[in-house]
């Protein structure tokens, strides 16, 4: 399979400027993949020579054949949509809560002075460190995870979208009152787009520590999931699995990551900087 | 469009009667007891050093700020009217929101409660007045800097103000753009028959565009010039010259 992948970058690389634009946008394309796929090769090649002892990290090969062996018993599937759920679930309610309260200590003095404060001593602390403390509140249930998972992507939501909120062009504020808007219209038309690079900057944020934050929790306290999957292979000395729930969190950490990018660039297409690919 | 714009003409404007206004910004006070009358469908412009309390009146003017002792009124025949109804202004900046269309940005100055394809329409023909109608689908950072101050221009009028208050809307732009700016304007005010005020440094722009010209000094009227020339006005033209250099005289003498 690494063959494969390598073959088209390493023939086409060297090539490069004598080539037409098609090609030129091919090795582009492909350029990114370099890396991980000589690595990949690497690995393989390390394995195969006996260099990488098979119970310390067995080959790519090994990885993918349990990883066939997981998607066919529909293990696998079960347990990405069980993560799944509680990635999105968990950050939908802590991003949805700090993007509440991020507007409303944005927008309000009053509201920055009551809560602010508060928050930033919460926020110093490490969420993680909590576990102990929720296992004893919630025991190894979803609401453990939901919980870690809203309490982990609430503050950088929280944060970026108080920063966005505040630092909205006054002038522009002030033409909209001039222009009659009342306050909805103002805050639909002005506060809220104005707001919402760094709101995304605050929602990449939160995405990347809800998976940090679920890998984490069903590594330690969990009965499903693919954390729960990889902690399982451990007791049976079953490397290959681990490392493939591994790679699973880095594809679903790369793919969320992704989408976010996307509705950042729709949701922003106004501004240059996001203008092009 | 111009048929609607010409029935009214120069019943369009407001009457502006200004008595003994006061401004203070928790410091000495800005405007120390302004009286001024506009006549409806004049076109005034407000020229003083920084700090004279020029933008301060425009935007008394313009409902931004509360009067702190005296009385501002606009009238339109017997009628009273209320700045936010009746007053548009246009900022130094174009103050565009950059994630609207050209022709979003145009739309919010019109009153709320029309429909989409009403709103589409007419901020189309007040692109079409300052000559951008083909560019409403585009984002306005593609625009140059009088391009956008063009778009500003066209959201001030979409709502067909009876009375413009200019910001020194062309001081950030270059000597042509300017001069393009300024027939715009005057075209603009002559077509619809509005009350302009424009506050600007430039006394050159002031005697070349407006009927009357105050001085303000210290928060108080300490010049009054009509100028009566006949439009259009030639750039260089010697009496607007002489009426240029007596107001710099003033302005300098102040200085000294």
């Amino acid at each position: 399979m690494s063959g494969a992948v390598l073959a088209p970058a390493g023939l086409a690389a060297p090539a490069a400027g004598r080539l037409g634009p098609a090609w030129r946008g091919l090795v582009r394309a492909a350029l990114p993949w370099l890396l991980p796929a000589l690595l990949l090769l690497a690995w393989q090649a390390g394995s195969m020579a006996g260099w990488i002892a098979e119970e310390v990290l067995p080959a790519p090969s090994a990885v993918l054949a349990a990883g066939w062996e997981l998607a066919r018993s529909g293990e696998l599937l079960r347990n990405i949509e069980v993560s799944t759920w509680r990635a999105l679930t968990g950050f939908a309610i802590g991003g949805g809560l700090g993007l509440g309260f991020g507007v409303l200590t944005g927008l309000s003095r009053l509201g920055e002075r009551l809560l602010d404060s508060s928050v930033q001593m919460l926020r110093n602390i490490p969420h993680l460190a909590l576990i102990p403390l929720v296992i004893l509140w919630f025991g190894i249930d979803e609401a453990a995870k939901l919980f870690l998972v809203a309490l982990g992507s609430f503050f950088p939501v929280y944060v970026n979208t108080m920063h966005g909120v505040r630092s909205v062009d006054p002038q522009l504020v002030e033409m909209g009152r001039a222009y009659g808007m009342d306050a909805p219209t103002l805050f639909r038309r002005i506060v809220l787009p104005g707001a919402l690079p760094s709101v995304f900057v605050g929602l990449r944020y939160g995405l990347g520590i809800m998976w940090l934050t679920l890998i984490v929790a069903e590594t330690i306290a969990a009965n499903s999931g693919i954390g729960y999957m990889a902690m399982h292979a451990r007791e049976f000395m079953l490397v290959d699995v681990v490392v493939f729930s591994i790679l699973v969190y880095a594809l679903l950490g790369k793919l969320a990551d992704s989408l976010a990018r996307l509705l950042e660039r729709l949701c922003l297409s106004w501004n240059p900087a996001y203008r092009s690919a | 469009m111009d048929g609607m714009v010409q029935a009214p003409a120069r019943a369009a404007g407001v009457a502006v009667g200004i008595r003994g206004l006061r401004k203070a910004f928790g410091g000495p006070a800005v405007l120390q007891g302004i009286d001024l009358d506009i006549p409806a469908g004049q076109f005034l412009a407000v020229v003083g050093r920084s700090g004279c309390g020029k933008s301060t009146l425009l935007r008394l003017i313009a409902g931004l700020e509360q009067p702190g002792g005296g009385s501002l009124t606009l009238r339109a025949g017997q009628d009273l009217l209320a700045p936010a109804a009746a007053v548009r202004l246009m900022f130094q900046e174009p103050r565009l929101l950059p994630w609207s269309s050209i022709g979003g940005n145009v739309e919010v100055g019109l009153p709320r409660g029309l429909a989409a394809a009403e709103r589409a329409a007419r901020a189309r023909a007040a692109l079409a007045e300052v000559g951008l109608a083909e560019r409403a689908a585009e984002w306005p950072a593609v625009l140059s800097g009088g391009q956008k101050q063009r778009v500003a221009l066209a959201r001030a009028l979409v709502s067909r103000p009876r009375l413009l208050a200019l910001d020194e809307p062309l001081g950030a732009l270059d000597a042509l753009t300017r001069i393009g700016m300024q027939a715009l304007v005057e075209a603009v005010w002559r077509a619809e028959g509005f009350t302009a005020v424009l506050v600007t440094h430039d006394v050159g722009e002031a005697v070349a565009l407006a009927d009357r010209v105050i001085l303000l000094e210290q928060g108080r009227v300490a010049m009054d010039v009509p100028i009566d020339l006949p439009r259009p006005r030639r750039h260089g033209d010697a009496a607007l010259a002489a009426l240029e250099a007596r107001i710099l005289d003033r302005l300098l003498a102040a200085e000294r």
